[in-house]
């Protein structure tokens, strides 16, 4: 692992983003209540504590989905990913978390470790975690049930796997934007952003 | 000495060492020269030999321990008196440390007796102290006495204070009992308040009563008021049954108009079918009256009609004599309308092929002004090709004598050459002369070219230019040619203008569409960019080089599956439960209307699940209902066994008549109605009643209820005399 080693591997960046993401998507969806508060147990990660589902149909979805991420990361053809969450009784899009992940292609299995350390990106880690926890204090309320669906840009000519299928980019129209903080393993750049329905054109 | 010992120790062993080899190695040099020959007795003197030596050696050294001993022992005894010595010393320096201590200890007396005189110094010294200090206690003794004064004079003060506090005390007792006394007028006053709260409670009770009285008082008026109600109701009644009689009054007028407006009615319905008879009457009296009147009218026209008929006719007939034709009849009129427009035809004809023929004329006309035009400028080509073509000819001469010229010219050089040639040799300087005539001569036939060709040039151009002329000119004459004919040459300049106009229109036209697709296509473009920003900003993606992906089984298609799945089963138990309300409302209605004793459900034919509780409760119901008439069957039965066993056994029938009330009938009866009555007292006891049949047995009451007091002997007696009075043996 590379909590052992003193530089970051292309594998390495791939975990660390991949652990990122389970840990991110578990937050969104304790933050924004699309599955009871209750369903979620305590975790430390990042020197905080994190919510973790423990519902194994959706840790089932999000191991897989995961798993699929890290190797597509190592092989650097995934461009986003995106958390859409619609209404389910008017199956519009209410909310979409973007994750634009830039790759740095030179990095390859074979080339030397790059000097970042641990500490400073769980140190960024965990502020970007912070800062998806404070958006729901501006975050228009999800009244009605909602659903959750992610999203992955890949490059166009990457095998599509056996259990995914193409998809539309679910866009919402008239949507408030708002950029969230960044943080880069020195291999992988991970930007985020939230873009949700104003809610005076509902 | 020991080391002499020692060495004739040492010495003594190698002599012995030395002289066991030898005995060895004489047995051996022995054994090898007479190894058979006396060899045990040699070997038993060597032995015997080697034993006394060993003794001798054996003695020896013991002598050489004692010895030993001896020595130590000497050396014992040295070390003993040398300890001694040693203890002797030591005693004597132990006495001379008693000599020292003692004088240290002579040392210390003295010092102790010096020590004693200051001691007693000391003592003196003490002594003067103690009479200083007794001198200060005699001054502190006299402070006390003063002491004692003041506090003799505090002692009278605090005397006086309490006198003080005495009087003070009074004070307060004296306080205390008007505080007593006060006490006790509160007293009085409490007692009197007492009286006033009693006072007061009375007050209250009546008021009480008086407010019942008052509420009762308003009861009787709302009582009043009712009655009053019921009074004026009694009269509205009243005056209503006044009404109706008088209307019952006039029951038999109205019957009468009753039958007067029958008769009328009757009346009026016959008069009425008269009156729809008369309707149509008139109606169709009306309709042909309207046929009249057009009628009229149109007499009227046509009357009107046949006038101008008759003056048209009188004017067709006057025709004739004002024209001067032979005219009589309208025939003739015909005949000469027609002839007129065979001859109008006639001339129409004439007219039309006049008019082609100036048309012909003018084409013929304008095509020959053309062609003229034409051969015109056809003449002028020629005239100008054949001007050129002498210029040619002329510049061809010039150039041909120029070229005769300079060939003589070289000719004669040449000559010249040729005839310098034989005296001297200047070839190389007449090639050079040569070749410099030559290259002038290219040179100047090069500018001629030129010279020719650009005159050439602007001969064609003003060949062309006279051409343009000549047209624009034919075209002024062949425009006034037109001008001067009919009005076509204005509508000309008008077609052209309206052509121009046109034209600048069509431009300007197109112009405005080009703009128009320009703006439609920015719009488009706009959009695009909107659309592409917005992408941009949301994840748009390049069709090209990304793809979208996402899970198959994500949670919101399985969401929305669950949520399809739910509404179905809601919409079904929804239908289901609307069927079960349904069912029940009528199965209720049902239940009411059958009685408690049927257990059986509705018997409507559906299979709606009753409760566990209804069903529980049924079913107790049912069991309790099947106990109650079992219950009710053991009783009837018996009490049948009891009653037909006490009539069989007492020979009495007993009834319950009424409460308290039985009537007993003998098996030996006479008649059916013979019975006897009693009724149970409210103190328990059995009295008789009178009845037809006891009045018969009036000896036997007396005798056995008055007398003997005992109704069991009474019926005995009874039955005995029926049994006898039965029997007829």
């Amino acid at each position: 692992m590379t909590s052992t080693l003193k530089g970051i591997t292309l594998k390495g960046s791939a975990e660390l983003v991949a652990e990122f993401f389970s840990f991110g998507i578990n937050s969104i969806l304790y933050q924004r209540g699309i599955y009871p508060p209750e369903t979620f147990s305590r975790v430390t990660n990042y020197d905080m504590s994190l919510q973790l589902t423990t519902d194994p149909k959706l840790k089932n979805y999000l191991t897989n989905v995961v798993s699929q991420l890290k190797e597509w990361l190592f092989e650097c053809t995934v461009q986003k990913l995106v958390l859409v969450i619609t209404c389910l009784e008017t199956n519009e899009v209410l909310e979409r978390w973007q994750f634009d992940i830039e790759c740095d292609k030179s990095a390859k299995e074979s080339s030397a470790p790059r000097e970042k350390s641990i500490k400073t990106i769980q140190d960024e880690i965990r502020s970007v975690i912070r800062q998806i926890t404070a958006t729901v204090t501006f975050l228009p309320l999800l009244e009605t049930p909602c659903a959750f669906d992610l999203l992955v840009y890949t490059d166009k000519d990457l095998v599509v796997p056996d259990k995914w299928e193409e998809s539309g980019p679910q866009i919402i129209d008239q949507s408030e934007e708002v950029r969230l903080r960044s943080f880069t393993t020195s291999i992988h750049k991970v930007n985020s952003m939230v873009a949700y329905k104003k809610t005076d054109s509902v | 000495m020991d080391l002499e010992d020692d060495t004739t120790v040492l010495t003594t062993l190698k002599s012995f060492n030395s002289f066991i080899s030898h005995s060895n190695n004489a047995p051996q040099r022995l054994s090898e020269h007479s190894a058979g020959n006396g060899n045990l007795q040699s070997q038993y003197k060597r032995s015997m030999e080697l034993l006394d030596a060993a003794d001798r050696v054996h003695s020896k050294n013991r002598y050489l321990q004692l010895d030993q001993e001896k020595k130590r022992m000497e050396l014992s005894h040295k070390r003993a008196r040398f300890e001694l010595e040693k203890a002797a010393s030591d005693s004597a320096r132990d006495f001379e440390h008693e000599v020292d201590r003692n004088q240290d200890l002579l040392g210390q007396i003295k010092k102790l007796g010096e020590r004693e005189t200051d001691a007693a110094k000391n003592l003196s010294e003490q002594v003067e102290l103690n009479c200083a200090l007794r001198q200060n206690l005699k001054a502190l003794n006299r402070k006390l006495e003063e002491r004692d004064t003041r506090l003799n004079t505090a002692s009278q003060t605090i005397s006086s204070l309490k006198d003080e506090i005495r009087e003070l005390k009074q004070k307060i007792q004296n306080q205390d009992s008007t505080t007593s006394s006060q006490a006790l007028e509160r007293q009085e006053l409490q007692e009197q308040l007492d009286l006033q709260r009693r006072k007061y409670q009375e007050v209250s009770q009546l008021c009480q009563s008086l407010q019942a009285a008052q509420s009762s008082c308003s009861e009787h008026i709302i009582k009043i008021k009712e009655l009053e109600r019921c009074l004026t109701l009694q009269e509205q009644d009243i005056a209503i049954v006044k009404t109706i009689k008088s209307e019952a009054a006039k029951v038999p007028d109205l019957e009468k108009e009753l039958k007067c407006l029958r008769e009328d009615n009757a009346f009026l319905r016959e008069s009425r079918e008269n009156c729809s008879l008369l309707k149509e009457e008139a109606e169709g009296l009306r309709r042909k009256l309207e046929r009249m009147q057009k009628t009229k009218e149109e007499l009227v026209n046509i009357e009107l009609e046949k006038e101008r008929m008759a003056e048209k006719l009188q004017a067709w007939e006057n025709l004739g004599q004002s024209t001067g034709l032979n005219i009589r009849k309208p025939e003739d009129l015909s005949r000469e309308v027609i002839q007129i427009q065979q001859r109008e035809i006639a001339l129409k004809e004439q007219n039309y092929n006049l008019n082609s023929r100036v048309r012909s004329v003018e084409r013929s006309q304008s095509e020959l002004c053309a062609e003229l035009s034409q051969q015109r400028s056809k003449t002028l080509e020629e005239q100008k090709k054949r001007e050129t073509q002498d210029a040619l000819v002329r510049r061809l001469q010039k150039r041909v004598l120029l070229l005769t010229k300079e060939r003589d010219g070289m000719r004669a050089i040449l000559e010249s050459y040729d005839s310098e040639l034989a005296p001297s040799e200047y070839s190389p300087q007449l090639s050079k002369r040569l070749r410099e005539a030559e290259d002038i001569l290219q040179k100047t036939q090069n500018h001629n070219a030129e010279m020719e060709g650009q005159l050439t040039k602007a001969q064609e151009e003003t060949g062309t230019l006279k051409l343009q002329l000549q047209t624009v000119e034919l075209e002024l004459d062949s425009l006034k040619k037109h001008q001067a004919s009919a009005a076509d040459s204005n509508s000309l300049v008008n077609k052209e203008e309206v052509s121009i106009l046109r034209q600048s229109l069509f431009n300007l036209e197109a112009a405005r569409s080009r703009v128009e697709e320009q703006n439609s296509f920015l719009l488009c473009r706009l959009k695009q960019h909107k659309l592409i920003f917005i992408f941009l900003s949301q994840g748009d993606y390049d069709p090209v080089k990304t793809r979208v992906l996402h899970f198959k089984m994500n949670p919101t298609s399985v969401a929305k599956q669950q949520r399809q799945q739910d509404v179905e089963a809601l919409q079904e138990e929804v239908t289901r439960l609307r069927e079960l309300v349904r069912s029940l409302q009528d199965g209720g209605a049902m239940v009411h209307s059958q009685d408690d004793s049927s257990m059986h459900a509705p018997s409507l034919g559906l299979s709606f699940p009753p409760s566990k509780e209804v069903l529980d409760l049924r079913k107790q119901m049912e069991s309790s209902e099947l106990r109650n008439q079992r219950l009710k069957e053991v009783f009837q039965r018996k009490i049948q066994e009891f009653r037909t066993v006490c009539y069989v056994l007492t020979g009495y029938q007993m009834d319950i008549t009424t409460e308290n009330q039985y009537r007993l009938t003998s098996v030996y009866a006479e008649h059916m109605d013979d019975s006897l009555l009693f009724k149970k007292g409210s103190n328990g006891s059995m009295q008789l009643m009178e009845t037809e049949f006891s009045k018969t047995l009036g000896e036997m009451v007396a005798l056995h209820l008055h007398h003997q007091m005992s109704i069991p002997a009474f019926l005995s007696a009874v039955t005995l005399d029926l049994f006898s009075r039965q029997t007829v043996i």
